[in-house]
């Protein structure tokens, strides 16, 4: 499958909790192709952060295989596995993420400093806030910021070593309507360019963006929705 | 594009906790100042003491005894002093076994008023046909022997080569100032045993203050020893052929002055350990402290694609930064405190003191350095390691 991009096959992450075990993610195999914007919604607790982890190499799969490419990243060591992680992802998280001690501008560029080759040119970095509208914003630190300016200052930085792949945990979680609608035209625009995104999200907005949803219950994948 | 390195990353996460950044410096500082300026007061003292009695030249030095004390003193930190014993000393040191070499000198205290000087200064005759502890200086660093008139001055003297100076009346050219040992030599001026008795007899009528000291008598014979014997039992034998007089070796010199200052310092090395101790695991609590609060951040540049091996090396650096920033401050606050205090130190520990060369300098300073920053990479050690194993979807879910 040349087009998937994200391939799961039977994967599961399973926590000992006490003499339980929670599965957080239960036997979930799934294809995704190139270039889709898809949803993830379900409730709170029914594994979808630990899926967008396990996609993203952040968590071991107890079991099954997690392909990015046609790679098995659990089959790379450390290095090329994070180089991996930097190059072709883009994370944004449910909290805000930002470093606090690094301005908005170099909080966009770190990812690309890691190994201190893949140096970006600072007008790259001020394309880059233009896009998210902080253009003028990049001496502030991130303590000056709005919860929406953080948002799109991390989405900056998502963009930053154009990955092929975005995934978003609850981008618009605590954000009013407007802030939202914003966010989310970025989104669409980023995926507009070729970029493949994963957002979980509760918000009905956001899901009927997607060309394609997918619904966690309990662990499991238990809806799999091609949009109109 | 300026990079954001991790030492840049490490410097910034810093500034973060000040208060806390600044207790580490400061347990370092202590640590480090402490080494480094007891380190470099015992290798001054040593580095005086090595110069100070290669210029003495002499293994054994007799004296009347009582005067144990203050020739060490005036030996040591320049303490004028006089004290007397009969020439024929000399010949029957001489006849001792073992001893080579053996030459007289004449010890008299400079009147307070003497031109050239604050307070009292040690004058000291030789005598040029047996000496051995000014003339090979004076070989190198003049054109021959002295003259009637001539002296040469220890570093102390405050007299330039070419000015005159007075003692009891009489003018004397300075023809050389000898370079600094720390010891009392840096106080004394050297003539001819015979001008000193010259001046001497001259005294009586033009100084403010006449001369006691005949011609005949001495003050203490410097002796070399055959190679052949020890310096002790050739002492042991002085002392007890020659009556009236004790052979003090030059190494129980500078035996005693290092045992006072192990005394001293004996106190300053174990607290310095305590704080060595105290200050590895200060940091190594501090770092775990630092590991745990930021566990979310380590879990956000993981997920940013930074490796392993760079969370290990960022925290490392922040340790080091801070350690390397402590042992430095350590080593200019320690050796301002013993270029200010200096003098009363030694005063008080009855200690010679010589700064020690420039290349000896810089090899203390790099080495209290790098006891620093090992300290610093050593206590952090544990936390870096654990925080770059941690896994990320796990440091970012405990930072919550
Ligand atoms: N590290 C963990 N240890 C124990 N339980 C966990 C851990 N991570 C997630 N879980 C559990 O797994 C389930 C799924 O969590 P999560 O993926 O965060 O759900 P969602 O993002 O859909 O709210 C929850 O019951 C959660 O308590
Ligand atoms: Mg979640």
């Amino acid at each position: 499958m040349a087009d998937s991009i994200i391939s799961l096959k039977e994967i599961s992450k399973t926590y000992k909790a006490g003499p339980n075990t929670v599965r957080a993610v239960n036997k979930v195999s799934l294809e995704i192709d190139r270039g889709q914007m898809v949803s993830i919604v379900g409730h709170s607790g029914s594994g979808k952060t630990t899926l967008l982890s396990l996609i993203g190499g952040l968590t071991k799969p107890t079991s099954g295989t997690v392909k990015l490419n046609d790679t098995d990243i659990w089959t790379l060591p450390d290095k090329e596995q994070s180089l991996l992680r930097n190059r072709l992802i883009g994370f944004t998280f449910q909290f805000a993420s930002l470093i606090p001690t690094l301005n908005v501008f170099d909080n966009i560029r770190l990812p690309s400093t890691f190994d201190g080759t893949a140096l970006v040119s600072p007008e790259r970095v001020q394309e880059l806030m233009d896009k998210v509208g902080l253009g003028d914003r990049g001496h502030s630190y991130p303590s000056e910021l709005s919860g929406g300016e953080q948002r799109r200052v991390a989405l900056a930085r998502t963009m930053i070593n154009e990955p092929q792949l975005i995934l978003a945990d609850e981008p618009t979680g605590d954000l009013d309507e407007d802030t939202e609608a914003e966010i989310l035209a970025i989104f669409r625009q980023i995926n507009e360019g070729g970029v493949t995104i994963l957002i979980v999200t509760h918000s009905k907005a956001v899901a009927s963006q997607a060309s394609q949803t997918l619904k966690m219950h309990k662990g499991h994948l238990t809806e799999n929705l091609e949009n109109s | 594009m300026k990079r954001i390195g991790l030492l840049n990353l490490a410097a910034q996460n810093l500034k973060r906790k000040p208060f806390r950044s600044i207790v580490t410096v400061a347990i370092v500082a202590i640590a480090a100042g402490t080494l480094f300026s007891a380190t470099l007061l015992i290798s001054s003292v040593q580095q005086s003491l090595k110069v100070g009695m290669k210029r003495l030249g002499a293994d054994i030095l007799v004296i009347p005894e009582g005067a144990e004390e203050s020739s060490e003193s005036a030996l040591i930190t320049g303490v004028p002093t006089s004290f007397y014993m009969d020439e024929s000393v000399l010949d029957e040191v001489r006849s001792v076994p073992g001893v080579d070499q053996a030459s007289p000198q004449l010890f008299i205290e400079s009147l307070i008023s003497a031109a050239c000087c604050t307070g009292h200064v040690q004058l000291v005759g030789y005598d040029p046909d047996t000496d051995f502890a000014v003339s090979p200086w004076l070989e190198e660093n003049t054109q021959g022997p002295l003259g009637d008139s001539d002296v040469v001055v220890g570093s102390l003297i405050l007299a330039n080569k070419g000015e005159t100076v007075k003692f009891y009346g009489q003018d004397f050219n300075v023809v050389g100032v000898m370079d600094a040992t720390g010891m009392g030599a840096d106080e004394s001026v050297f003539m001819q045993l015979d001008t000193a008795y010259r001046m001497a007899e001259e005294s009586q009528q033009d100084a403010l203050s006449a001369l006691d000291v005949q011609r005949g008598q001495i003050s203490s014979v410097l002796v070399r020893v055959n190679p052949e014997v020890t310096i002790d039992q050739v002492a042991q034998r002085i002392s007890t052929n020659v009556p009236g007089t004790v052979a003090v070796t030059a190494n129980e010199i500078s035996r005693s002055v290092t045992d006072r200052l192990s005394g001293f310092l004996r106190g300053f090395i174990v607290l310095d350990v305590i704080v060595w101790v105290m200050s590895l695991l200060t940091i190594a609590a501090i770092f775990s402290m630092i590991v745990n609060e930021r566990q979310r951040e380590i879990g956000l540049l993981r997920a940013m694609g930074s490796n392993r091996n760079y969370i290990f090396k960022l925290m490392l650096t922040e340790a080091v930064l801070l350690t390397a920033a402590g042992g430095l401050a350590g080593i200019l606050i320690g050796g301002a405190t013993l270029f200010i205090f200096k003098a009363v130190i030694t005063a008080s520990l009855g200690v010679p003191y010589l700064w020690p060369p420039l290349w000896y300098f810089a090899v203390l300073v790099l080495g209290t350095l790098l006891l620093s920053v090992l300290t610093g990479a050593l206590a952090s050690l544990y936390p870096a390691f654990s925080s770059s194993r941690l896994e990320p979807y796990a440091a970012i879910r405990q930072g919550e």
